[in-house]
């Protein structure tokens, strides 16, 4: 798997990377990439987004946009400080299937953040990743002939103020943490998209053995 | 040819129609982007079947369809290209 960090982006030229690498990952000319970066200030708005569930004055007056994209989920916020993961992947050498492809995303940031000795984990039925009752990891995906494309923000050390300002996740009763709120201090952000990196290539290579295995949780116990 | 929906999940039984890329009435061509389908967490494009027209849209945007569902029909071309 190639590894890109396109270092801090603002999110429309992200996108363009992410569609330029999906055609040419559908047409077979590069090998799965993942995307490492964190955004500059956003709000996107997943399809099934309320556009009620966000203070939109707020956002304006903060200079923010607020863009509509195509993955799956509701609304969310980026900044910077924040790892944004973005998979680009054919899942047909894997497991076609989107619950499956979303709980090893889960899964591999969960085990990202237990590096980080923060007592991460899923919390099913519930989508994302939480520390305690408070949601620390956001996902939003999308699926193009089995390539995958969007991924998943994880708060470290950015501001998770204006995550006030929205329902995040169309949840209103959500709350909201970060590594630096839980650590109490700031993350080397190199040292963190290293660690995440690391992880997800090591889960996915586990998940990637041809184990006729059902789901992701069971494949984590029965490597080949 | 019967346009239905594919296995998508194990796990998410029903799917939310949020987009169809292609009006009703227009050409398609095999392998072109059709429909986009949404879970909670996922978009997901599922592409024409094959060439000709799309003469039918069943399944309309804000609909919901399970996997195998008949969500439209296509009038497939001949081995020329016209329509059969």
């Amino acid at each position: 798997m190639d590894v890109v960090d396109l270092g801090l982006t603002a999110y429309e030229d992200a996108l363009s990377t992410q569609l330029e690498l999906l055609n040419r990952r559908i047409k077979g000319n590069i090998p799965d990439t993942l995307i490492v970066t964190e955004h500059l200030p956003v709000v996107t708005l997943g399809r099934t987004a309320e556009n009620s569930a966000i203070d939109r004055a707020y956002f304006e007056n903060e200079n923010i946009p607020v863009v509509m994209t195509n993955r799956g989920g509701n609304n969310t916020f980026h900044s910077p400080g924040q790892v944004i993961l973005y998979p680009i992947m054919d899942l047909r050498g894997i497991k076609k299937d989107v619950s499956f492809y979303i709980d090893f995303l889960e899964e591999t940031v969960a085990n990202s953040l237990r590096v980080l000795n923060v007592a991460a984990k899923r919390n099913s039925p519930r989508r994302g990743v939480w520390v305690g009752e408070k949601k620390i990891a956001f996902f939003g995906v999308a699926f193009k002939r089995w390539v995958t494309f969007h991924g998943v923000s994880v708060n470290v050390n950015n501001d998770i103020g204006p995550f006030s300002r929205m329902a995040p996740c169309g949840e209103a009763d959500i709350k909201v943490t970060s590594v630096k709120k839980i650590t109490g201090h700031m993350m080397n952000m190199t040292e963190i998209k290293e660690i995440f990196t690391r992880q997800f290539i090591k889960d996915l290579e586990a998940v990637s053995c041809r184990c006729d295995c059902r789901s992701f949780p069971k494949m984590t116990t029965k490597l080949c | 040819m019967q346009v239905r929906l594919p296995e998508f999940s194990e796990n998410d039984n029903e799917v939310m129609l949020t987009m169809w890329h292609v009006p009703e009435s227009s050409r398609v061509t095999e392998g072109e982007d059709l429909l986009e389908i949404a879970t909670d967490k996922a978009t997901f494009d599922i592409s024409a079947p094959c060439s000709g027209v799309l003469v039918k849209i069943i399944k309309k945007e804000g609909e919901k369809a399970a996997a195998g569902d008949l969500v439209a029909e296509i009038q497939e071309d001949d081995w020329n290209g016209r329509i059969k």
